[in-house]
């Protein structure tokens, strides 16, 4: 049974710490050194203009009054316009762009880093200390200590410069326009109905999300090895064994079910290294989603879009991680305090 | 005199507990372990050679005039030079030095830090225990190097990479926070405590002499795995513009040279080596790391049939 009481005050949690988030990127924000207004006025603006724009931003106003305008604001999801990125644009109608790729990105390294996570973590535990098992779990370690912005590189060189058989960098061949429906590449070909297009999409993504993937795979793999070695030693698994049942079978139809539920906890953590991830990612293969509107926004000082971005990203953050628990919860009764 | 007696009897009693427990023996047999660590002191062994050998002034320079530009490993120049005709070499070499002394710089800070929050959460619990708690789970809330970008704007840039070590040491507290917090709930409740308060012992001394000591275990399994964080993360940084000023050492630095100005027009030596030593370097702190977990947790330890 699902516990109600259990979600409804995961949700109450839910509120408070959203707050705090905004807090924390308002006093971040706050406390750099850049000037917005001069970063809006240009760095040779006269003196009066420069003071002219602070205080049409309202950054003349006493401190808490901008607090309680910037958590208002916040709230109704109103992030201001962008100062530099794209001039007066709506900052929601930027994310609203950017968002979809970066959640495309991270859900197709995610699945990747489960579909072989998973197969990998159990071969790991079945043949415990064997030569298989050292050589999966090294593997694993190294899949988490090889950085991205190397690894990413390298691949470019040999599969798109060396090889030539996969793109650069990028989303979509240059020769293809798309309406974006959705925002999902992959999804938006489709509608269109175009194979050649969803052909070139997907081949784009090939790069990226393996090294996203490979990202995932190794904490998957480690937790799932050790998740079933928890099981494995259970009296039920040993129950099933005395009946009479084959290894091979005790482990599918009663190790996996179990060992799987502390794995799911893993995939929020690492949820947040794949965000992470994904700036590096984005910015090696020139994808333009949330990672890279985030750095060149620290780096013109677009502070409406760093702030924003930063919060979506909190946010998607926390809302993965409620998920986790419920279904957890869901999966796992005795989580009930 | 006999709180000094009675403290120096618990001493006691804790390097009996280290010697007689398996840790040590355990760890050294675990061959994941044993490789990560022979990768940690060979790196130390670089480092320390590297900074006693080069000049850092020296490395730092251009070269132009006495070396070729972006010339390919050789046997004069192992590692190739880059595009600045540097000898790339002893640049990746001093990187070991710069990584370890970043790296440390962050450990350590976000050790103290975290141990000092974990451990005042837990001993004075209530409205204290709250507020710091519930700090750290908003810092928790971010993904770590988001956080971390977001951060390191508020330091000015003249820090160079000290502005990444700031900024990551309070993305990391928390996660020391709650370890420490956790581990020194369960010594709290151990009778000594009382015993040793009912002594007469202060407050900071109760916790340093007798709460800390026995948080000691977690609280190396978390720094050890941090550490190769901290170095990949300051590489990070310096690779998105956030850290390394341009000439800097840094692996990080480098790589974002390398692979800007010289992966595709050939020159791959530029960015492939600095970021060699920096994935073994991180591997090296993953696998000692995962080694200790397994020598701490005993339930790891049969194997299965």
């Amino acid at each position: 049974m699902v516990s109600k009481r259990f979600i409804a005050k995961r949700l109450l949690l839910l509120g408070p710490v959203l707050f705090g988030v905004a807090t924390v990127v308002f006093a971040i924000l706050h406390l750099s050194p850049g000037d917005p207004a001069i970063a809006i006025a240009g760095e040779r603006a006269s003196q009066e203009f420069v003071e002219q724009v602070r205080s049409d931003l309202g950054l003349t106003d006493p401190l808490w009054e901008q607090y309680v305008r910037f958590l208002r604001n916040t709230a109704t999801f109103d992030f201001g316009e962008s100062y530099q990125v794209r001039r007066g644009t709506a900052v929601g109608d930027i994310l609203a762009d950017r968002l979809p790729i970066t959640i495309e990105l991270a859900v197709l390294g995610q699945i990747a880093g489960l579909l072989f996570g998973l197969p990998l973590g159990i071969l790991s535990a079945v043949k415990q200390d064997t030569l298989t098992d050292h050589f999966s779990r090294v593997g694993a370690l190294t899949g988490i200590s090889v950085p991205i912005y190397w690894s990413g590189p390298l691949l470019i060189l040999l599969f798109a410069q060396v090889l030539g058989i996969l793109p650069t960098s990028g989303r979509i061949g240059s020769t293809y326009f798309i309406d974006s429906k959705t925002g999902f590449i992959l999804i938006d070909t489709l509608i269109a109905g175009n194979l050649a297009a969803f052909q070139s999409a997907a081949r784009h993504l090939v790069m990226p999300v393996i090294v996203l993937g490979v990202y995932s795979m190794a904490f998957i793999s480690r937790m799932m090895r050790s998740s079933m070695l928890e099981v494995v030693r259970q009296d039920y698994m040993r129950t099933a064994r005395a009946k009479g049942q084959g290894a091979k079978t005790t482990v599918m139809k009663h190790g996996l079910r179990n060992a799987f539920i502390p794995v799911i906890t893993i995939i929020g953590i690492q949820f947040g290294s794949m965000l992470g991830g994904s700036v590096l990612t984005e910015t090696v293969f020139e994808i333009n989603g949330i990672g890279t509107l985030l750095v060149e926004a620290i780096n013109k000082s677009d502070y409406p879009v760093v702030q924003a971005t930063v919060l979506v990203f909190a946010f998607m953050y926390t809302i993965v991680n409620l998920l986790v628990d419920i279904t957890y919860s869901v999966l796992d009764p005795r989580i009930d305090q | 005199m006999s709180t000094k007696t009675h403290s120096s009897d618990v001493e006691r009693s804790i390097v009996d507990r280290i010697r007689a427990s398996p840790f040590l023996t355990e760890l050294l047999s675990n061959r994941i372990a044993v490789a990560g660590l022979s990768l940690i002191v060979g790196l130390f062994a670089v480092a320390i050679y590297a900074r006693l050998v080069y000049d850092l002034d020296a490395i730092v320079a251009t070269s132009f005039g006495s070396n070729p530009s972006e010339a390919a490993p050789s046997a004069q120049f192992w590692f190739g030079t880059d595009g600045q005709a540097r000898d790339i070499f002893p640049r990746v070499l001093y990187g070991a030095w710069y990584a370890l002394k970043f790296g440390t710089a962050t450990v350590l800070a976000s050790t103290v830090l975290g141990i000092t929050a974990g451990i005042v959460a837990a001993y004075y619990g209530d409205l204290t225990d709250n507020v710091i708690m519930r700090t750290m789970d908003v810092l928790l809330s971010f993904p770590s190097l988001l956080l971390a970008l977001a951060l390191v704007t508020i330091f000015p840039e003249s820090l160079g990479l000290w502005r990444a070590v700031a900024a990551l040491t309070l993305v990391y507290t928390p996660r020391f926070a709650r370890v420490v917090r956790g581990a020194a709930l369960k010594v709290l409740e151990d009778e000594y405590i009382e015993a040793t308060r009912a002594l007469g012992a202060t407050d900071p001394r109760l916790l340093i002499r007798h709460v800390l000591p026995n948080c000691l275990a977690p609280i190396t399994v978390q720094s050890t795995l941090n550490y190769g964080l901290a170095i990949i993360d300051i590489a990070a940084l310096s690779f998105l513009g956030f850290g390394a000023n341009p000439g800097d050492p840094s692996w990080g630095m480098m790589l974002a040279n390398g692979v800007e100005k010289g992966l595709f027009s050939g020159a791959w030596w530029w960015s492939f080596f600095p970021g060699l030593f920096l994935a073994l370097t991180v591997l090296g702190f993953n696998l000692l790391g995962d080694g200790m977990r397994d020598a701490l947790d005993p339930r790891m330890r049969d194997a299965v049939d």
